[in-house]
């Protein structure tokens, strides 16, 4: 005869339990950092956010690899023994998507803490604000590098699909890489701190155009002018120093990744780019991390 | 007089601070604070203003003191702010919800800052949305949330990691009044129930009273004083007595205990009687007493009480001492 119920006890109580005691293990900051990381990367997608917040990001990357959809199409039908367009250009050719990425997005990881003061939560657990801000940028510079790296990456699968030289195909790839790199740090630098700073999504949006598309066009204005009109070759590469895109395209051009640009970038100006972009990288960074450690203590 | 409050037999103190001093430009917000905090709840009441905010987030390490030293959990803040952060919990007084996140996912993001890895961030957020009382809601945008409900949000985000000390800036803030009860009888669980120390703020004196094993009491970014809730209210020696009717009942009670040689006095609907003479003071005679004159008279008791000092007494004391 099986055991009668306790005195007291009914079959489908739910038992209070009582507040439990956490006693695992705890991680360390490099584990909250990489889930920071992992979580910041995933909402510049959408991914883990509502389904609206998954159309802009989608639909921006697959308008920027419709165009190296139709290049691998072509150049696998007619037999090219090149491509038209060198993997380092494709992403100065899409420019605008890359930005418009950059400025739809950014405000995501670095506004909303902001405005809705929840970065207080964050800066009263383990993580400083420095390192709040520096993985909030990571986040945002491997969002922005994937969205460069797929359509290199569609392009270069056409290229070897097609029969181009490997080993040419894969360097000029691995150098277009190595510059998107730097771009997605500036530009997810740039982005980053004028969302950090306009805490309205529409300011901050506006604001990021203005700095990464307007502010380009106004560079290659000004370099076309200082060249065709004022003949001065160093003006117009001086002048390039001004955008992330110029300096993306002038050391594209310095290394020979196939980028055209009024003035071939050469000499003494190969290191002034590198310079100055390492300095707009680090002014970035700095500025964020003291943004970040304002908002915080208020 | 001690300045330490809570269970301190044989437990460092929860919070130690030494000489603490915060000053923006000409505003001097917390002036030479010292104070030790041990388990249990602890109130910290002042007016707004009075560096309760200031206080924490010093703590906290999230602002640098001008001057001073303290320490949490036995970490010291200037140098150990990492490994206190990852002991304590913080409701802050503000808004701090993103709209468009569920109190579920939140929770459990809040969690994994915290330390805890994914599973476990899971089980915990739970276990705290159950504690704090957040249903079918947390899985809701908390955009969409009544002022009790953030409350409820941003406090299960402070336990998320089950820290062994738990800030809690205004919790109140906002509520109606049965909030506020369900609200306060949480944190007096959080003390006892959970084990988990809390430093509780508060501009309202009585609310502290009920849940506070102490009490600190800040004016103007000074220590007012620091003692037991006990302390506070200690009993006067005073009873409150109040009978079914209107003034004119109480009057007559009033008077009619007056010739019995009680001094009496009216205090709302209540008769206030100041401590008995000694021949009435033994066994609870004028217990007694006040019985049999309501039954001559035929008046309903409805209450027959010791008075007890309020906190807002003792404040008001300090404050005109100060």
């Amino acid at each position: 005869m099986p055991d009668a119920p306790l005195p007291g006890s009914r079959p489908g109580v739910i038992h209070d339990l009582g507040y439990r005691r956490f006693e695992g293990a705890r991680e360390g900051s490099g584990a909250i950092a990489r889930t920071l990381f992992t979580t910041g990367l995933r909402h510049a997608y959408g991914l883990g956010r509502s389904g609206k917040s998954k159309v802009m990001p989608f639909l921006l990357l697959a308008m920027s690899l419709l165009p190296a959809a139709i290049v691998v199409g072509v150049v696998v039908l007619t037999g090219l023994d090149e491509l038209p367009v060198s993997y380092a250009d494709y992403t100065n050719q899409t420019q605008l998507l890359v930005s418009l990425f950059a400025a739809a997005q950014a405000p995501v990881l670095f506004s909303r803490d902001l405005r809705h003061r929840s970065i207080v939560l964050y800066l009263a657990r383990p993580l400083g604000a420095s390192a709040f801000a520096l993985v909030r940028w990571l986040s945002l510079t491997v969002a922005l590098l994937l969205f460069t790296v797929v359509p290199t990456a569609v392009l270069l699968a056409g290229a070897l699909l097609s029969g181009l030289d490997t080993s040419d195909q894969i360097s000029a790839a691995l150098k277009a890489v190595a510059l998107q790199v730097l771009l997605a740090m500036l530009v997810a630098g740039v982005s980053g701190l004028i969302s950090s700073v306009s805490l309205r999504r529409g300011f901050a949006v506006v604001g990021s155009v203005m700095a990464l598309i307007v502010l380009t066009g106004v560079v290659t204005v000004m370099q076309n002018i200082a060249y065709f009109e004022g003949d001065s070759e160093s003006v117009s590469t001086g002048v390039g120093l001004a955008s992330p895109w110029s300096l993306y395209a002038g050391l594209a051009n310095a290394w020979d990744a196939g980028v055209e640009t009024v003035v071939p970038v050469d000499g003494a100006w190969v290191p002034a780019y590198v310079i100055v972009a390492a300095l707009v990288v680090a002014g970035c960074l700095l500025g964020l991390v003291a943004r970040f450690r304002k908002v915080g203590s208020r | 007089m001690s300045r330490v409050t809570g269970e301190l037999i044989g437990h460092p103190p929860v919070i130690s601070t030494a000489g603490l001093t915060k000053h923006y430009g000409t505003v001097h917000a917390l002036t030479e604070l010292t104070v030790d905090v041990g388990e249990g709840v602890t109130g910290l009441v002042g007016a707004n203003g009075a560096g309760k905010s200031t206080l924490i987030k010093i703590l906290l390490g999230l602002l640098e003191p001008t001057a001073g030293r303290a320490s949490v959990l036995g970490h010291d803040i200037e140098h150990e702010g990492q490994d206190i952060r990852r002991l304590v919990g913080y409701m802050p007084e503000h808004d701090c919800l993103p709209p468009d996140v569920s109190a579920s996912d939140f929770v459990v993001h809040m969690a994994r800052m915290s330390g805890l890895g994914a599973s476990a961030a899971r089980e915990r957020a739970a276990d705290v949305l159950r504690h704090v009382g957040l249903d079918e809601e947390r899985y809701r945008p908390m955009g969409g949330y009544s002022t009790g409900m953030k409350q409820r949000a941003k406090l299960a985000q402070a336990l998320a990691h089950d820290p062994r000390l738990v800030f809690l800036d205004e919790p109140t803030n906002g509520l109606d009044p049965a909030a506020r009860t369900d609200m306060l009888r949480l944190v007096e669980r959080i003390g006892s129930d959970f084990g988990i120390a809390v430093l509780v703020t508060s501009h309202l004196l009585g609310e502290l009273e009920q849940v506070s094993d102490h009490v600190i009491v800040l004016d103007g970014g000074h220590l007012l004083r620091s003692s037991a809730t006990g302390e506070f209210t200690e009993r006067t020696g005073s009873l409150l007595v109040e009978v079914v009717g209107t003034e004119t009942e109480r009057d007559r009670l009033g008077e009619a205990l007056a010739q019995r040689g009680l001094t009496c006095r009216p205090r709302g609907a209540m008769v206030a009687i100041d401590p008995p003479p000694p021949e009435l003071a033994e066994g609870g005679a004028a217990h007694d007493l006040i019985r049999d004159v309501a039954a001559e008279l035929g008046l309903g008791l409805m209450r027959l009480q010791p008075d007890r000092r309020h906190l807002e007494d003792v404040f008001l004391e300090g404050g005109t001492r100060a």
